[in-house]
C-alpha cells in the first residue's frame, strides 16, 4: 500500500516538474485527437444519414398501363417471393394522380390540360439492408424489368452509393491522419517522458543501489504518460464538445433537427470512453519506450 | 557471509581489474580491504552487491551466488546490504531527509516508521539538526556521515563502505571509523575499503590486501 502511494506522489512530483514540456504532451495528443475526433463525429453522423436513408429506400416498379387485375396479383406474388423484398405496396393511378397534385399544391391547374391521367400505377419495394449493395440491386432490377406488366423500374441508389463510399473514404482518411498524429504524439511523450527520466537519472541509480525494481522505477513515469495521456484526450473531448454545441447554436439547430432524423449527434459515449482510453494507452506507451530504454542503457 | 572462488575481472580485453581472488569473510567480521588506488577494491565492492559481474569465477554472498542471481533477484540481494560510496551518491538537491526517506520508500516503508528511522540514524551520526539541509551546505566529513546514514536506511547484515575516511582529515578519520566500529559491534558484518594502511595498521583489525587486482597478503 505504501508503496504505492509513494509511486503516486512520484508520479505527481514528475508531473508538476515536467512544466512546458508536460504541457507540449498534454497539448499535442489534444490536437491529434480534437482531429481525430472530428472525423469520428462527421462520419458518425454521415453513417447515421446513410442508414437512415436505406431504412427508407424503395424500389419504384412502374406497371404498363393496360395491365389486367390478374396479371398485378400475379406479379405482386411473383415479386413478394423475392428474397430481397421486405414489403410491397401498391399505388394505383388515382392514387398516384392525388398525390402528384398534393405535391403540386396550388398548381393543379398545370394538370388541366391532361385529358387523361398521364401516371403509371406502381408498386414500391422495401428492400432488406443486405441487398441494397450497387451490384445486387442491379441484378435485381434488371430481373424486375423483365417480368410481365412491367413498365419501368426506378431506384435513387446511386447517390446513396457514393455518400456510402465518401464515408468509407473519410472513414479510411480519418483512421491515416490519426495514425500519423497519434505516432506524433507517441513521440512527443516519449521525448518529455525520457526528460523527466534523464532529469531522475542520479535518483534512479540511487534507487537501483538500494534494492528498488525496476517495476517501481517504471511506475512512476508510467503512470505520469497516463496521466498526461488521458488529459490531453479529455482536453480534447471537451474543446470538441464546445465546438459541436457552438456549431449547433449558430445553426439554430437542436441535435435531433438537422435532416430530421437521429443526426447530428455528438460522439457515443463508447467512443467518449475509446478516445480516454487511447490518450492514457498513447502516453502509458511513450513512457514505457523511454523508461525501457533507460533502463537498458 | 561472503565467499569468492577464483573470481576473475577483466575490462576490455587486457585491463585486468581483479585475478584470481579467493577470500572468505564470515558474519560478524570487520575487515579491511586494502590496497593503492588501482588495486580492485572498488570493483570487488561492486562484485558483491552485484553491481557488476565476474569475468569468472563464484560469488556468495548471504548464501546466495550473485553470479547467478537472476536479474528480479537483484533487488533482493541489495536490501540486505548497505553500501557506502566513494562518491557518496547524495542528490544534491534534496534535504538530507529526502537521502535518507528514498531507501524507505524503495523499500516500501510506512511512512511513519520511516521517518522514525531518520531520526534515530541522524541522531547516531550527529546530523539531527541539519536534517532540512541539502548536501551543498554540509562538509566533506558531514556527506559521508549521511551517506553511512542512507546506507544503515535498511538495516542491513552486510556494511561495504569504499573509501569512507579518503578525503576526512585525521581527526574526522577517527570519528568515522569510531562509528563503523559501532556499527560493527551491534551485529553487522562491515567490509571497508581503503588506501590508508596506516589507519589499517592503527585499528589492528583483518585485512585483505590487494595490488595490482591480486590478493597479495592477509593480515590477521
Amino acid at each position: 500500500m505504501e508503496r504505492l502511494q509513494y509511486i503516486l506522489q512520484d508520479a505527481l512530483v514528475n508531473i508538476r516538474r515536467s512544466g512546458w514540456g508536460g504541457l507540449a504532451s498534454i497539448g499535442t495528443i489534444a490536437f491529434s485527437f480534437v482531429i481525430v475526433g472530428i472525423f469520428l463525429i462527421i462520419t458518425g453522423n454521415l453513417g447515421a444519414l446513410v442508414s437512415e436513408w436505406k431504412e427508407q429506400f424503395q424500389v419504384t416498379v412502374f406497371l404498363e398501363d393496360g395491365i389486367t387485375a390478374e396479371q398485378l396479383t400475379l406479379l405482386k406474388k411473383r415479386i413478394q417471393s423475392e428474397r430481397a423484398v421486405k414489403a410491397v405496396t401498391y399505388t394505383s393511378k388515382e392514387e398516384a394522380l392525388q398525390s402528384f397534385k398534393r405535391e403540386l399544391k396550388g398548381k393543379e391547374s398545370l394538370l388541366e390540360g391532361l385529358g387523361e391521367n398521364p401516371i403509371p400505377a406502381s408498386l414500391q419495394l422495401r428492400i432488406y439492408d443486405a441487398y441494397q449493395t450497387p451490384e445486387a440491386l442491379r441484378q435485381f432490377t434488371a430481373s424486375l424489368g423483365r417480368l410481365e406488366g412491367v413498365e419501368d423500374v426506378l431506384y435513387g441508389q446511386e447517390w446513396v452509393d457514393r455518400l456510402t463510399a465518401a464515408v468509407r473514404m473519410l472513414r479510411l482518411l480519418g483512421l491515416s491522419v490519426g495514425l500519423a498524429l497519434g505516432m506524433a504524439s507517441l513521440l512527443i511523450v516519449s521525448n518529455t517522458i525520457r526528460l523527466a527520466v534523464y532529469a531522475r537519472a542520479e535518483e534512479i541509480e540511487i534507487m537501483l543501489l538500494v534494492g528498488a525494481t525496476k517495476l517501481h522505477i517504471r511506475a512512476p513515469f508510467l503512470l505520469e504518460g497516463m496521466i498526461q495521456g488521458g488529459l490531453g484526450a479529455a482536453l480534447a473531448l471537451l474543446l470538441l464538445f464546445g465546438a459541436y454545441r457552438a456549431t449547433l447554436w449558430q445553426l439554430q439547430l437542436t441535435p435531433g433537427q438537422i435532416f430530421g432524423m437521429g443526426v447530428g449527434s455528438f460522439l457515443d459515449p463508447q467512443w467518449v470512453g475509446a478516445m480516454l482510453v487511447a490518450g492514457a494507452g498513447v502516453g502509458a506507451f511513450g513512457s514505457l519506450i523511454s523508461v525501457g530504454r533507460f533502463l537498458r542503457a | 557471509m561472503i565467499q569468492l572462488f577464483h573470481v576473475y575481472k577483466t575490462y576490455g580485453r587486457d585491463v585486468e581489474a581483479l585475478v584470481d581472488i579467493n577470500l572468505h569473510i564470515q558474519k560478524g567480521e570487520f575487515v579491511f580491504i586494502a590496497g593503492p588506488s588501482g588495486a580492485g577494491k572498488t570493483t570487488l565492492l561492486r562484485l558483491i552487491f552485484r553491481d557488476e559481474l565476474p569475468t569468472s569465477g563464484q560469488i556468495l554472498v548471504n548464501g546466495r551466488n550473485v553470479v547467478k542471481l537472476p536479474g528480479r533477484a537483484i533487488p533482493h540481494l541489495r536490501r540486505s546490504i548497505g553500501v557506502i560510496f566513494q562518491d557518496f551518491k547524495l542528490l544534491r538537491d534534496r534535504s538530507i531527509f529526502d537521502n535518507l526517506a528514498l531507501v524507505y520508500r524503495v523499500l516500501g516503508i510506512p511512512a511513519a516508521v520511516g521517518k522514525r528511522k531518520v531520526a534515530n540514524l541522524l541522531k547516531l551520526v550527529g546530523l539531527s539538526h541539519k536534517v532540512q539541509m541539502t548536501p551543498y551546505r554540509l562538509s566533506g566529513g558531514e556527506q559521508q556521515r549521511v551517506a553511512i546514514a542512507r546506507a544503515l536506511m535498511n538495516d542491513p547484515v552486510l556494511l561495504l563502505a569504499d573509501e569512507p575516511t579518503g578525503d576526512l582529515d585525521a581527526e574526522l578519520a577517527v570519528d568515522v571509523m569510531r562509528l563503523l566500529g559501532d556499527i560493527h559491534a551491534k551485529g553487522t558484518t562491515v567490509v571497508v575499503a581503503t588506501h590508508d594502511m596506516d589507519m589499517v595498521r592503527d585499528l589492528g583489525r583483518r585485512a585483505i590486501i590487494l595490488k595490482g587486482g591480486r590478493l597479495v597478503e592477509e593480515h590477521l
